[in-house]
């Protein structure tokens, strides 16, 4: 005799357990993938670290550091800005789209398993790269404990972001359009590797209002001393895109079509 | 065991994407115990209906119950009550087969220790022991199809909705398949099998609608739709490609033209009349080739489905 589900549940255990449970079958799903999409994720932020240094014949030390952790920075958003939008596509070019989403956990639960996996993801290429360019180009590296509210506030925005992009765009193909052109942006015109004050006025204008500048600070003040400035403003703004962000994707992964 | 108040209840739920209905006022139900077949030609909307049951669509109008719960309001208790398996391959090429049942056992609310026993009586059940810790993506498509299944009614819902769950899978473990399904029931789960496989069907469901452009268009037992068939043979004439279905003779009730395929229904005591009115168009060269055969539950089905204009469509 089988027993069927009888009690429907509800509340912060159930939502505690389908978090535990969905991470188990996130990181089961990635189980073969994951060491290599480590491996490329270390490869990409130390190797972009050292690869900065070709651009100058003697690098400054003020310089190094702002390329290193803007490298840092880059990691943490790529991954959630792609990756997300990838699983989503391939869930629903594969067919198994349906089945992930008729499965009985809390959808949010879900979004923080896979903001989960994606600091799993994320971490190694970032904590390389600060190594990596550490060593080369012996940076004062002041790594302090505020660097971790810094880090999860940026993972989650960018997961979020990915995330709601991947479930309201029906087609795939236009999701990775839109979020590799969001990257393009972000290495090209948003003060992470550069400061701001070489942005002209109007762009470094814009910026004050993207949350991308503002990660940059919050980062770089938890693992640098002196670098950056108005640190309480950009936790504000960084604070309030992940809020923002997490609530949009919680309405595009409840919403019914 | 307490039955009767889990019955699903879809009332009148229409699905309308601008013009198009895909579900146009739907009405069933499906008792606990029951094995109920949702059968239909693809696109007839049965996937459609059937993600309204579980959440993933809302329906434009109509009302989708559960015992207590409205599943139209509480997607979140749908999810919970009712168990999918959907016709596409199911994610798991990189789990082991019980890993990974299991696993979808505990998702769907069991505990480890409980669920790891029914994964073992399933495992055991559908023969697939071999490849226990086997892989997803080195099993082949009929042994992921079982896995499917032991997924889904690891820790079952109250019902329990398969899409196609015998595809692929091989003759023996078909008829595992089945009794699993049947077992179900007896466990007193409601069970909403869809197909398009009639002949499948009408040897495992209790009742079944047939489902045709949005419309139920009939519903009942097996036995109850064919009755009007009863004493009746189907000559099936296989045209000449291009030629046009030709008059039907006076002694056929009902016929549809599926592709190059007439099938059209006679009296058995007409059945010599038949063969003489199939050679005669053999003869003419209208047609090829001709079968006598005993109606089944397919011929009411291809006559509620059959998609040629002449098609004679008798409500049940």
């Amino acid at each position: 005799m089988t027993s069927l589900t009888a009690e429907v549940r509800t509340g912060p255990t159930e939502w505690l357990r389908g978090y535990r449970v969905m991470t188990r079958w996130e990181l089961s799903s990635l189980r073969l993938l994951l060491p290599l999409i480590v491996a490329v994720q270390v490869l990409v932020g130390g190797g972009f670290a050292l690869g900065i240094g070709l651009f100058f014949e003697e690098i400054p030390t003020r310089n190094a550091l702002f390329l290193t952790t803007g490298v840092a920075v880059v990691t943490l958003i790529t991954v959630g800005f792609v990756l997300g939008p990838q699983l989503v596509s391939n869930q629903k070019t594969a067919g198994t789209y349906d089945f992930m989403w008729s499965l009985p956990v809390p959808r949010t639960s879900q979004a923080a398993a896979w903001t989960t996996v994606n600091a799993f993801i994320a971490l190694p290429g970032m904590i390389a790269a600060l190594l990596i360019a550490g060593w080369r180009y012996d940076l004062p590296l002041r790594v302090s404990w505020s660097v971790v509210p810094a880090v999860v506030l940026t993972i989650v925005t960018a997961t979020m972001v990915g995330y709601a992009f991947a479930h309201a765009i029906p087609k795939p193909m236009i999701t990775q359009l839109i979020t590799q052109l969001l990257i393009f942006v972000i290495l090209g015109f948003a003060p992470i590797n550069f400061p701001q004050e070489n942005l002209p006025a109007w762009l470094a204008e814009v910026n004050m209002y993207l949350p991308f500048h503002h990660m940059a600070v919050v980062i770089r003040a938890g693992l640098t001393d002196g670098l950056v400035s108005g640190v309480v403003g950009s936790y504000a703004v960084v604070g309030a895109y992940a809020v923002a962000s997490t609530v949009v994707a919680a309405i595009v992964i409840g919403r019914r079509g | 065991m307490e039955v009767d108040g889990w019955t699903l209840s879809v009332d009148e739920v229409t699905k309308a994407y601008g013009d198009l209905r895909a579900n146009d006022a739907v009405t069933l139900e499906v008792r606990p115990g029951e094995v109920y077949g949702l059968l239909g030609p693809n696109g007839a909307g049965k996937t459609t209906l059937v993600k309204q049951i579980i959440g993933l669509l809302k329906p434009s109008a109509g009302r989708l119950t559960l015992g207590p719960h409205d599943l139209v309001a509480d997607p979140d208790a749908a999810r919970q009550l009712c168990s999918y398996l959907p016709q596409a391959q199911m994610p798991i090429d990189a789990f082991k087969a019980r890993q990974v049942i299991v696993l979808t056992g505990m998702i769907r609310g069991g505990d480890a220790a409980p669920v790891g026993r029914r994964a073992d009586e399933l495992i055991d059940a559908l023969d697939i022991g071999e490849w226990r810790d086997t892989v997803g993506m080195r099993l082949s498509g009929g042994i992921k199809r079982l896995v499917g299944f032991a997924m889904v009614t690891a820790w079952p819902g109250r019902v329990v909705i398969l899409d196609e769950p015998t595809n692929d899978v091989d003759p023996r473990r078909r008829r595992l398949l089945w009794e699993q399904i049947r077992k179900l029931g007896d466990d007193g789960a409601s069970v909403l099998l869809v197909t398009h496989n009639v002949l499948e069907a009408e040897k495992a469901v209790d009742r079944l609608a047939i489902i045709n452009e949005g419309r139920l268009v009939a519903e009942g037992t097996p036995s109850s739709l064919k009755a009007e068939d009863r004493g009746r043979l189907r000559l099936q004439l296989m045209m000449v490609p291009g030629r046009p279905t030709p008059e039907m003779a006076p002694f056929v009730h009902h016929h549809t033209r599926v592709g190059n395929n007439v099938i059209a229904t006679i009296n058995d005591g007409d059945a010599a009349h038949g063969i003489g009115w199939a050679q005669e168009l053999m003869g003419a060269g209208v047609a090829e080739e001709y079968a006598l055969a005993a109606t089944t539950l397919e011929d009411v089905y291809i006559r509620l489905t059959g998609h040629t204009s002449e098609t004679e469509v008798v409500p049940a």
